[in-house]
């Protein structure tokens, strides 16, 4: 039943999951986003966390609050968004993936291609 | 008092009035005290998690805050003394238990009916659309409702009453899971707002975790924690220990230490995470964990922890 991860906030990871909604144009740039309530109520967490979640990501000009209509995505939002979560990840995670390559001394064309071919394997 | 209990940081809203002061709150049963001198504030907005195991005082406070018991100290609901002010509060102040019975022989239109006579802020409209979309029928009697029906329809007469504090005590003991999730989804889609504010008291605490923003945990009569939700992370480490570093983490003094097949736990307070770090897997207690490292502590460790 356990929908997060013990290792980061939870606000952490609800910024997470509507930075991937984004992403995907699951919601396009200038649409409206879930209510505070209505994720609250999906995901059984306090209001105020998904507020947090929400304020975090106006704060860096991916959401907008529109007074008494609620949240959207900001025009421009998904480039944006797109830079900042390659630059977080090669910053935060990549270094521990290269070096976990690394220790197993595993090849990186290796696993692309094999990949790939899996991929086409299933399709 | 035990000053291992932080006290409440409204940073969000500095100049609010609580909703629920106490302080110095005490309970006899005769000669037995059963309630310690409890000092704490609820604000506005908050869902407060009140978690104890039975008999540690959980139900002694919530029936002194609505005015059920009378007790020691001070005590306010909205400004108000519960015991001396119950009808008045009862307005603005609902309140479901597992105990607490609906009138078995009415109808569910019939008590509606008598809500709407005699309380003042009984929306009836609202309690009937609480209803639509579930098998609570306006006809049926309430002794042939099966209990998570009661428990649909106790939420829909109390969400009906535009109250500003609601209090749950083990609300949904004997539901089922089903039942369980879709009391809580109504809760949070309909009930909370920044004006409102939760109590609830529950031993299921892993379902409701993350709903809530502050938590107390109650043991023989003590408030023995009390803090926001998100401050738990920043006092509180669990640390699954990687063998070999057993003994270097045990110097670190943890609160609490279990071996669950082969894997040694520990939880600390107040150590600093970059010190566990290299030890093995570090996390954040969960609520359940937590409440079992806090009660198997012994009260002489939790007065000379900070």
């Amino acid at each position: 039943m356990n929908q997060w991860n013990e290792t980061q906030p939870i606000f952490i990871q609800i910024r997470q999951r509507i930075a991937q909604m984004i992403l995907r144009q699951d919601v396009k740039e200038g649409e409206a986003l879930p209510s505070v309530r209505q994720i609250s109520a999906d995901l059984s967490v306090n209001p105020l966390t998904v507020t947090k979640a929400y304020q975090s990501l106006v704060d860096t000009g991916i959401v907008e609050t529109r007074r008494g209509l609620g949240m959207f995505v900001q025009e421009g939002a998904r480039p944006r968004l797109l830079a900042q979560e390659r630059e977080k990840f090669l910053t935060e995670e990549w270094p521990r993936i290269k070096a976990q390559i690394k220790a197993l001394e595993l090849n990186i064309e290796d696993l692309l291609r094999q990949d790939d071919t899996q991929a086409g394997a299933k399709a | 008092m035990s000053n291992a209990i932080s006290p409440v940081t409204t940073t969000q809203t500095p100049a609010v009035d609580p909703i629920v002061h106490a302080r110095g709150l005490r309970k006899h049963f005769g000669k037995n005290e059963v309630l310690h001198g409890l000092d704490f504030d609820i604000p506005p907005g908050r869902i407060y998690g009140l978690i104890g195991h039975n008999g540690a005082g959980k139900t002694t406070t919530l029936n002194a805050l609505l005015g059920l018991t009378s007790a020691e100290g001070t005590i306010r609901v909205l400004g108000k003394d519960p015991f001396a002010h119950r009808a008045e509060l009862m307005q603005n102040v609902a309140f479901i238990s597992d105990v607490a019975s609906l009138p078995r022989f009415l109808r569910v239109r019939e008590l509606f009916a008598l809500l709407t006579n005699i309380h003042p802020n009984f929306d009836q409209a609202k309690a009937r659309s609480f209803l639509e979309g579930t098998d609570v029928k306006m006809e049926a009697r309430i002794k042939q409702l099966s209990k998570g029906m009661i428990a649909q329809l106790h939420l829909a007469v109390v969400m009906a009453i535009d109250a500003k504090l609601l209090v749950l005590d083990e609300p949904t003991l004997g539901l089922d899971i089903t039942y369980r999730k879709r009391f809580y989804r109504r809760l949070l889609e309909d009930y909370m707002t920044e004006e409102r504010t939760l109590l609830i008291t529950t031993h299921q605490v892993d379902e409701i975790e993350f709903m809530l923003s502050d938590i107390m945990f109650i043991r023989d009569g003590e408030l023995v924690l009390h803090m926001q939700m998100e401050t738990v992370s920043g006092k509180y480490a669990q640390l699954i220990v990687n063998p070999d570093h057993a003994a270097e983490a045990r110097a670190f003094g943890p609160i609490y230490e279990e071996t669950r097949f082969g894997q040694t736990a520990m939880v600390f307070e107040n150590v600093d995470r970059d010190k566990l770090e290299p030890l093995g897997q570090l996390s954040t207690p969960t609520l359940s964990d937590l409440f079992v490292a806090l009660m198997q502590r012994t009260p002489a460790n939790a007065g000379a922890a900070t």
